[in-house]
């Protein structure tokens, strides 16, 4: 039980430096001095002191909105597989619940842009129900193909069997299984195949469009959701994915699994050095891919058992 | 030895091709009648004969296909001697169409005899790449599109024949080792194959990929445009000698696909098939020029062939088989002269030939275009009574008898359709339009001249029987 | 290791079809024959078929490294226009993927029950076949035609190397065979500025 609120503890406080870590390698190797790693906390601070301004054409949605996408991206913390060999873990959460509880996020982030009745937060709004709704159906599939392969459809559990018993029968669909979740991975915390994080263009936003006017405690509210939010779908992918070092002692596998994570986030920061932001109406070519490759993973595992 | 001899006239004529006197061209002829030479021996040893091991076999089939093929291949060498006083053709085109002819005709000649499927298609795919060269020789933009569509498609069905060989050896591995690519070992272990709708999922996808390659639905317009883009001996080329290995491969698969379960085969070759003559019959009521008309015909008759061979009439169809491969070279060969004052002038075509060699032509183009049809005494008339007969023992033997009768009545319409087609061409071509004089050569009219012969040839007793011992 | 690679001939095929990029095409087709060919090394490894062995090296030589390299040759030589788009819309093909994978998978589900472990060996093969025939139809362009008919002789061949166990020598060189004679005549159909006409 204690490593399980530790865990959750640890994921909490390190949330912020994920992306900013991203920040500082893409700076890192594009010759440029890199951002600090706590840069994220002192925002977080500096927000939160700030003097929160809203617009009045809002309505009681924005002053709600902004806990509510929070909470359930809270709420699936503890719900991830176990971390170290022993702690407790939530079991019987599938992925359906998952994906709803990161739609039902989404969900208020888009009605929070929509509410502040700019041409901006509609246009994010718009651009994130489009990216949404190719993101969901693959992650299901996703997520249910590894369940399948370890044999339970709850996904603490099948982190725990997949860390027992890692199956090399089928790495096939193991394979497009990782290739899918990752994509998936870049397209719902809006990295560079598929939105800006970095820029206010209008030609690249997404997700900072639909918070364009937000500030104070609601901007830090929701900066901390999309860490939480990168961090739970990198926890995620490193546990299904890479579940290996799970029998060592407490600190080596907390250790293990913050390389994993850091590991993860250097893979996103290669790929965005590397690749172009796609046009828009690319994307769905790319999600094509992930629905596909999801697809196909369940499809070879029943139906040819590799 | 006797394989030497059977591809020295093809040799010969890539060796000529390389120099650049005109006169040599004229010897190609001559060398092309050898190659009768080798054809009669094989008929008079005994059969199977083996002229390289395991992998070409002559038996009774291969040898009456190869003869076929090798007149046709002697008949387009006569009418080559004159191509260039009908169409525009540069003398390096010229020669270049000599070589690609010479490669396809060994291709072929090698797919015919072969008994090893992997050779068997080796030799059908030097034929399509080089076909696609003489194509080309035709300069213009029309020929130049048409080779690449050919290209493309004649591609993709010899991969679709390879993958269904690949899947027919996969099934028969179990039991014949590396010897299930023989043709001969898969018959005799037909019903031992232990995986039988393997195989015939293969021979489903070689089916397929065969009934491309000759036209069927619903690549029908594809192989008229081809023939009416490239120059005439190419379309004879195309049905006489490259259907001839088409078919004989389609014999030969169904033939074990008739152990291994017949049903399966004849539902499935009956409803293309008739599907195809339901769409050609009124693609050729419609057509306007001679060479699709042509084409289009031939298809349907290979649709009949294919018909009657998997109702069990393999006498009827090997006898429409060598009717159609005289008929239709003749006819295509003498779209060069008929087509003299331009493509779509159908009216008027057999008028204005003067003195004896212009009414020898006339006569022996009117005798060909009315033995198309199956008038008697065609031999076509005979194969297509043989050819219903065999489809209605078939039914005796099953519950569909009415669904026979239906499916003979209408292939009957549909066959009249084409009938009165032809007929009113033949009407018009003969009474209709201007008189334009139309100069004929020796060499063509000596080609037509074998052909019309050997269709006789075949009508005699001897050759029937030796078509009725096959199978 | 056969599943894995298998997979991945797979993965490949799948992401060249929805590229819009002539050169990305070319080397997710060269990317499909590496994995083809390390395919046979493994298998001919494990059956110690020395033709295998050769002719997977072949392919790594000539259908991963020398063909991309001529086909990018002839498309700069040529002008290929190097953007292609596909004709049906990525919504469209999201569906007919897949769809296109279940029908092939459940053509050959009744081999599964007749043959000793390879029926999954079969049913790829014939759903790469199909899928190479959509990458061809999909184009209006002639590069990508090209490539697709290329990949279908890569699934031609795993057919044949998996399912079989190693065709006989003779079939495998006719392939190639094809192959180079089918290059040759892509580049003789080309050179559509006769000089002598």
């Amino acid at each position: 039980m204690i490593m399980y609120l530790l865990t959750i503890v640890v994921l909490l406080l390190l949330a912020p430096i994920l992306p900013d870590f991203i920040k500082a390698l893409k700076m890192l190797l594009l010759y440029k001095k890199p951002v600090s790693l706590f840069q994220g906390y002192r925002n977080f601070a500096k927000l939160i002191q700030k003097e929160t301004v809203i617009s009045s054409e809002t309505s009681a949605i924005t002053r709600v909105a902004p806990f509510l996408i929070l909470s359930p991206l809270l709420l699936i913390l503890f719900f991830l597989p176990p971390v170290v060999q022993g702690a407790f873990y939530v079991s019987f959460v599938d992925a359906f619940t998952i994906t709803g509880l990161i739609a039902l996020s989404t969900f208020f982030l888009m009605l929070l842009g929509l509410d502040s009745a700019s041409a901006f937060g509609g246009m994010g709004s718009s651009r994130e129900a489009f990216i949404a709704a190719l993101v969901e159906p693959a992650m299901v599939l996703t997520v249910f193909s590894v369940s399948m392969m370890s044999g339970d459809l709850g996904v603490g559990q099948a982190g725990v069997n997949l860390a027992a018993h890692f199956p090399k029968e089928h790495m096939a669909s193991f394979l497009f299984a990782a290739i899918s979740f990752f994509i998936l991975l870049l397209a719902e915390n809006g990295r560079i195949p598929v939105d800006n994080p970095e820029t206010h263009l209008e030609l690249t936003m997404v997700h900072e469009a639909m918070i364009l006017d937000l500030t104070g405690v609601y901007l830090a509210i929701i900066e901390s959701a999309a860490s939480v939010k990168f961090v739970i779908f990198a926890s995620l992918f490193a546990s299904l994915f890479m579940p290996f070092g799970l029998q060592y002692t407490a600190p080596v596998a907390f250790g293990i699994f913050i390389v994993k994570l850091f590991l993860i986030a250097t893979a996103v920061a290669l790929i965005e050095i590397n690749t172009a932001k796609l046009r828009l109406f690319k994307v769905p070519n790319l999600l094509g891919i992930a629905i596909v490759f999801a697809f196909l993973s369940l499809i070879t595992f029943y139906v040819l058992g590799a | 030895m006797m394989l030497t001899l059977l591809v020295l006239p093809a040799l010969i004529m890539f060796i000529v091709s390389f120099f650049k006197n005109k006169k040599v061209k004229f010897l190609l002829p001559v060398s092309s009648f050898a190659i009768l030479l080798p054809i009669i021996k094989l008929f008079v040893l005994p059969k199977p004969y083996a002229i390289v091991g395991s992998y070409l076999v002559a038996d009774k089939l291969d040898t009456y296909i190869l003869l076929v093929s090798s007149i046709v291949g002697i008949g387009v060498t006569l009418a080559l001697l004159t191509l260039d006083k009908h169409v525009k053709v540069s003398a390096n085109a010229y020669r270049r169409f000599y070589r690609f002819f010479a490669i396809f005709w060994i291709g072929l000649s090698i797919s015919i005899l072969s008994n090893h499927m992997g050779l068997y298609w080796i030799g059908l795919e030097l034929a399509t790449l080089s076909t696609v060269y003489m194509i080309k020789t035709n300069h213009t933009r029309a020929a130049h599109k048409e080779a690449w569509n050919y290209m493309i498609v004649g591609a993709i069905a010899i991969s679709l024949v390879l993958f269904g060989i690949i899947l027919m050896y996969a099934s028969a591995k179990p039991i014949l080792g590396e010897e299930a690519m023989q043709f001969d070992l898969l018959l005799s272990h037909a019903k031992e194959i232990p995986s039988p709708f393997l195989f015939e999922m293969g021979f489903a996808i070689a089916t397929v990929g065969m009934f491309v390659k000759m036209g069927f639905f619903p690549m029908n317009l594809w192989l008229a445009n081809i023939e009416r883009a490239s120059f005439y001996p190419v379309a004879a080329l195309f049905s006489g000698i490259l259907e001839s290995a088409v078919l004989i491969g389609f014999f030969r698969f169904s033939q074990i696909a008739m152990e291994v379960n017949y049903a399966h085969l004849f539902g499935f070759v009956f409803v293309y098939t008739l599907l195809t003559i339901f769409i050609v019959s009124f693609l050729i009521f419609r057509s306007k020029d001679f060479m699709r008309l042509f084409s289009l015909s031939g298809i349907e008759h290979m649709a009949l062939i294919v018909l009657f061979w998997v109702s069990g009439g393999t006498f009827a169809a090997l006898l429409h088989f060598g009717a159609h491969a005289f008929l239709k070279p003749a006819l295509f060969l003498s779209t060069g002269v008929l087509e003299s004052n331009g493509k779509y002038r159908i009216a008027g075509a057999l008028q204005g030939y003067r003195g004896k060699k212009g009414t020898l032509f006339w006569f022996l183009v009117s005798l060909f275009l009315l033995a198309i049809i199956s008038l008697p005494p065609s031999p076509m008339f005979f194969s297509e009574l043989y050819g219903f007969g065999a489809m209605i023992e078939t039914a005796k033997h099953s519950d569909h008898m009415l669904a026979m009768i239906a499916a003979i009545l209408l292939l009957l319409i549909l066959l009249s359709v084409i009938f009165y087609r032809f007929v009113a061409i033949y009407q018009s071509m003969k009474y209709e339009g201007q008189e334009e004089e139309k100069k004929v050569y020796a060499s063509e009219l000596f080609a037509l001249v074998i052909f019309a012969l050997c269709l006789v040839a075949l009508m005699l007793p001897a050759s029937l029987d030796y078509l009725r011992s096959i199978a | 290791m056969v599943d894995f690679l298998i997979g991945l001939f797979l993965a490949t095929l799948i992401v060249a079809l929805f590229t819009t990029r002539l050169y990305r095409l070319i080397f997710w087709y060269s990317m499909n024959s590496l994995i083809l060919g390390f395919l046979a090394l493994s298998i001919g490894s494990a059956l110690d078929d020395r033709s295998m062995l050769i002719t997977g090296i072949a392919t790594i030589l000539i259908k991963a490294i020398g063909i991309p390299y001529l086909l990018k040759n002839l498309g700069s030589k040529f002008h290929f226009v190097r953007q292609i788009q596909p004709e049906i819309k990525v919504q469209y093909s999201i569906i007919l993927i897949p769809a296109i994978l279940v029908f092939t998978f459940y053509l050959a589900e009744p081999i599964t029950h007749m043959i000793h472990g390879n029926a999954n060996y079969i049913a790829i093969s014939i759903s790469s076949l199909f899928l190479s025939l959509l990458l061809m139809m999909e184009h209006h362009n002639v590069a990508p035609k090209i490539i697709g008919f290329l990949s279908m002789e890569n699934a031609l061949f795993l057919l044949g190397v998996t399912a079989t166990d190693g065709m006989p020598m003779l079939v495998e060189l006719g392939i190639f065979f094809d192959l180079l004679m089918a290059i040759v005549v892509i580049n003789l159909l080309f050179h559509n500025e006769e000089a002598n006409l």
